[in-house]
């Protein structure tokens, strides 16, 4: 028996030799699989179990409290009043830094004089910590000091004193300002550079045949830079349902909470409520928003394919 | 040889009683001066707020102590909002990051049940400290030191609010004939909220734009404290000692928040952005003629100090000597925030730490730094307010000690409670939306239900507890 199962083994070596070679190729790549499965899975796994329990930093009880969180979720308000101005946010903010992005693209995909001094002056507020545009922001915005009042008082000829970051019909107006400065220039530059490679000659000969500049915007160029514009959106939009620093700076969520984003909403359990557990709870939330948008987002945008 | 051993014995005892009664006359600052010499070398850290506050320990308090003890002193400079949240952080995770703190007396409750703050009575007791923390003025010392009748922190900053005039225009002849006539009564600081409004409008409607009759604080987290105050002067109570239901919505709440935002109608435009900088420019300038604020509007407006560099910023004052001093309407000040010191109980160096805070906090050296022009640290023992040298700093020092002393024996003490933040959180949200222009009703329905809400998830009996031990205060609410 053993003398067979010997021959046997011996007479299947290269048949032993080729499973081997098979199973090496994921041995190989394990640890590299595992360190990334680790980073990637342990703090989302982590934040999962906290989650489910009860941990205040004002309290020593960790005990576990299985969904309650997750109920809770359901019955905030605030929360969803949060997601709501998240929402309100990014739906104006991303069209119109797709426009005026796709406007500053169009204006210098030709040569003009002094195009990379102007290129590079444009995309300085991409530059800028978004908390420091939200501070610089505040400051203009000043009734008292800032610039924007002045200006517009002296188109009005009497003073304005505008309250933009005070009274509740100007703080959207003033976030958006603000945001769309310093975040259209990204998206200008990403639209600058697809536009520069869609073929001119294809839109020289539509225009020889007659067609007019929709259409050949439309039928040539939307084609053309369609893949960098769905992925210039995408960033975009996460990034603007992220929104913080500059809403924090300029009404830290205020008037009342008017224009408290998720993001806000989170740091304020989290840092100043010091409420741990509810707060994972929320980002699983926010994790799970998030990927039913991105997932039908690249299913629209046909990125997938 | 027994008479050579008696005469030895006796000189040795002799000796040894006069050591330690030179000992007991020593000072606790040269106490904890001495007994820091042995952790010569070592460096402690402190956490103070960030800015002008920070320059005490930067500028002066630490490198004196370096220089006493051979003891270094690392300032960690944190911005009063992120205090709390980074000693807790801080503590939770055991780093060790901090020996000494400064923390706002109502967060003391909070700090040490959550286990944050070292207990100091050993200390007081071991280093000879527990004498000298009664001439701390009562109010500071009966109200911002224990947690359940241990030491916590030791009151070190007098803050209080205090209202500033110009006399020059209360004591016009010509404005108080026109305003006698008008109201019926003198034009002088005013008792009452009602008053105020009068002589606010008053001086408003005669010297604006260039004067107006008041400027106040109106960002969230200052504009609470003066809501705090003015509710309780109208005779407003937090909450019902029986349910522990929030009465902030009642009629005084509503007439409270009506006043405010009526208020602004006799102050520059724009005040609702105001926070300390904003008033403190405006009345400097001479824009204003009353602000309610802390004691530092009051030393700067003089004219103390400020040819220091640290207060560069300061703008010149234009109205020193004709600054009068008075306790705010209803003559209750709120005593608005303040610094305890404390020792981080994960610290690794607390007998340092602790040495560090007991000279810190001692007769001898605080006297020196509630004088820094630049640190913010107001007085708070009752030598600070007889202080020959303080009352020789500018004409109206007298005046100005006095004031703040009457303060300090009426003022009132800011709401503590356990989570105390999340109830000024609702508070501060609240005051963005009045000056937004919202319904006062409406608004404090909401924080009633908000305020509710916390205390139920905090539990009623616990908190009812938390909020009938700080009601029982003499200085929790007025006390006609």
């Amino acid at each position: 028996m053993t003398a067979a199962a010997s021959g046997e083994r011996t007479g299947g070596a290269p048949r032993y030799g080729t499973a081997a070679d098979r199973q090496f190729k994921y041995l190989i790549i394990a640890p590299a699989v595992f360190i990334l499965l680790f980073i990637g899975l342990f703090p989302l796994i982590y934040s999962l179990v906290v989650s489910l329990q009860n941990i205040t930093m004002l309290d020593e009880d960790t005990s576990f409290h299985g969904l309650i969180h997750y109920e809770q979720l359901f019955r905030d308000a605030r929360l969803w009043e949060a997601i709501w101005h998240t929402v309100i946010i990014t739906a104006i903010a991303l069209p119109l830094e797709l426009l005026l992005g796709l406007a500053m693209a169009y204006l210098f995909v030709e040569r003009l004089p002094g195009r990379p001094i102007f290129v590079a002056l444009l995309v300085l507020p991409t530059m800028i910590a978004p908390v420091v545009a939200g501070a610089t922001w505040r400051l203009l915005f000043d009734n008292r000091y800032g610039p924007i009042n002045q200006v517009l008082g002296w188109i009005a000829g009497e003073p304005v004193p505008i309250l933009w970051v005070i009274k509740s019909e100007f703080v959207y107006p003033a976030i958006l300002i603000a945001e769309v400065w310093q975040w259209t220039p990204f998206m200008f530059l990403l639209l600058w550079a697809a536009l520069s490679n869609v073929d001119k000659s294809q839109m020289e000969a539509a225009e020889i045949d007659g067609a007019s500049f929709t259409r050949v915007f439309h039928k040539i160029v939307l084609p053309a830079i369609w893949p960098v514009m769905a992925i210039a959106l995408l960033i975009r939009g996460l990034d603007l349902f992220r929104i913080f620093d500059v809403v924090w700076a300029l009404t830290k969520g205020g008037p009342g909470t008017m224009t408290e984003t998720i993001s806000i909403y989170t740091y304020v359990q989290g840092f100043r409520q010091f409420e741990t557990s509810y707060t994972a709870a929320i980002a699983f939330l926010v994790i799970v928003l998030l990927s039913v948008v991105v997932i039908f987002a690249l299913k629209r945008m046909e990125l997938t394919r | 040889m027994t008479l050579e051993r008696f005469t030895l014995a006796a000189s040795v005892a002799a000796a040894l009683s006069l050591g330690a009664g030179a000992a007991l006359a020593e000072s606790a600052a040269d106490r904890a001066v001495e007994a820091a010499k042995q952790f010569a070398g070592e460096e402690i850290t402190i956490v103070w707020e960030a800015g002008l506050q920070s320059l005490d320990p930067l500028n002066y308090s630490g490198p004196k102590w370096e220089e006493l003890t051979g003891i270094k002193v690392k300032v960690i400079e944190v911005p009063t909002a992120e205090m709390f949240t980074k000693i807790l952080q801080e503590h939770r995770a055991g780093t060790g990051a901090y020996d000494a703190l400064n923390v706002v007396p109502t967060w003391m409750a909070d700090l040490a049940r959550a286990g944050a703050l070292e207990p100091l009575d050993p200390y007081v007791d071991k280093y000879g400290y527990r004498e000298e923390l009664q001439t701390i003025a009562p109010t500071y010392r009966d109200n911002q030191m224990t947690v359940d009748g241990k030491i916590y922190g030791f009151p070190d900053d007098g803050d209080l609010f205090i209202l500033y005039y110009r006399k020059d225009i209360f004591e016009d002849p010509e404005n108080q004939a026109e305003f006698k006539a008008k109201f019926g009564y003198d034009l002088a600081p005013p008792a009452t909220w009602e008053q105020y409004a009068e002589i606010g409008d008053f001086i408003t409607s005669k010297f604006a734009p260039d004067v107006y009759g008041a400027g106040q604080f109106r960002q969230p987290a200052y504009g609470q404290l003066l809501f705090q105050e003015r509710f309780r002067v109208e005779g407003g109570k937090f909450f019902d000692p029986e349910t522990m239901k929030a009465t902030i919505n009642n009629e005084i709440g509503v007439k409270v928040f009506d006043g405010m935002k009526s208020d602004n109608k006799f102050m520059p435009p724009g005040v609702e952005t105001w926070g300390f900088v904003e008033a403190l420019s405006s009345f400097l300038a001479g824009e204003i003629a009353m602000t309610i604020s802390w004691p530092p509007f009051g030393r700067w407006a003089a004219g103390y100090g400020v040819d220091e560099e640290a207060l560069s910023w300061v703008p010149k004052s234009t109205i020193a000597g004709k600054v009068g001093y008075a306790l705010p309407p209803g003559g209750t000040p709120q005593l608005a925030l303040g610094f305890s010191l404390a020792v981080s109980s994960s610290s690794k160096n607390k007998e340092a730490a602790y040495l560090f805070i007991q000279w810190l906090n001692s007769e001898d050296t605080s006297i020196a730094r509630v004088q820094l022009p630049y640190a913010l640290r107001d007085p708070f023992r009752e030598a600070h307010f007889t202080n020959e040298v303080y009352l020789s700093r500018w004409p109206d020092a007298k005046h100005y000690l006095e004031t703040l002393r009457a303060g300090a024996d009426s003022g009132l003490l800011d709401l503590s409670l356990l989570q105390i933040d999340r109830y000024e959180e609702a508070l501060r949200q609240s005051m963005t939306r009045l000056w937004a222009g919202e319904d006062s009703q409406t608004i404090l329905n909401d924080v009633a239900a908000q305020w509710d809400a916390i205390t139920e998830r905090i539990g009623v009996e616990k908190q009812r507890e938390a909020y009938l031990d700080w009601a029982s205060k003499p200085n929790a609410y007025p006390k006609n």
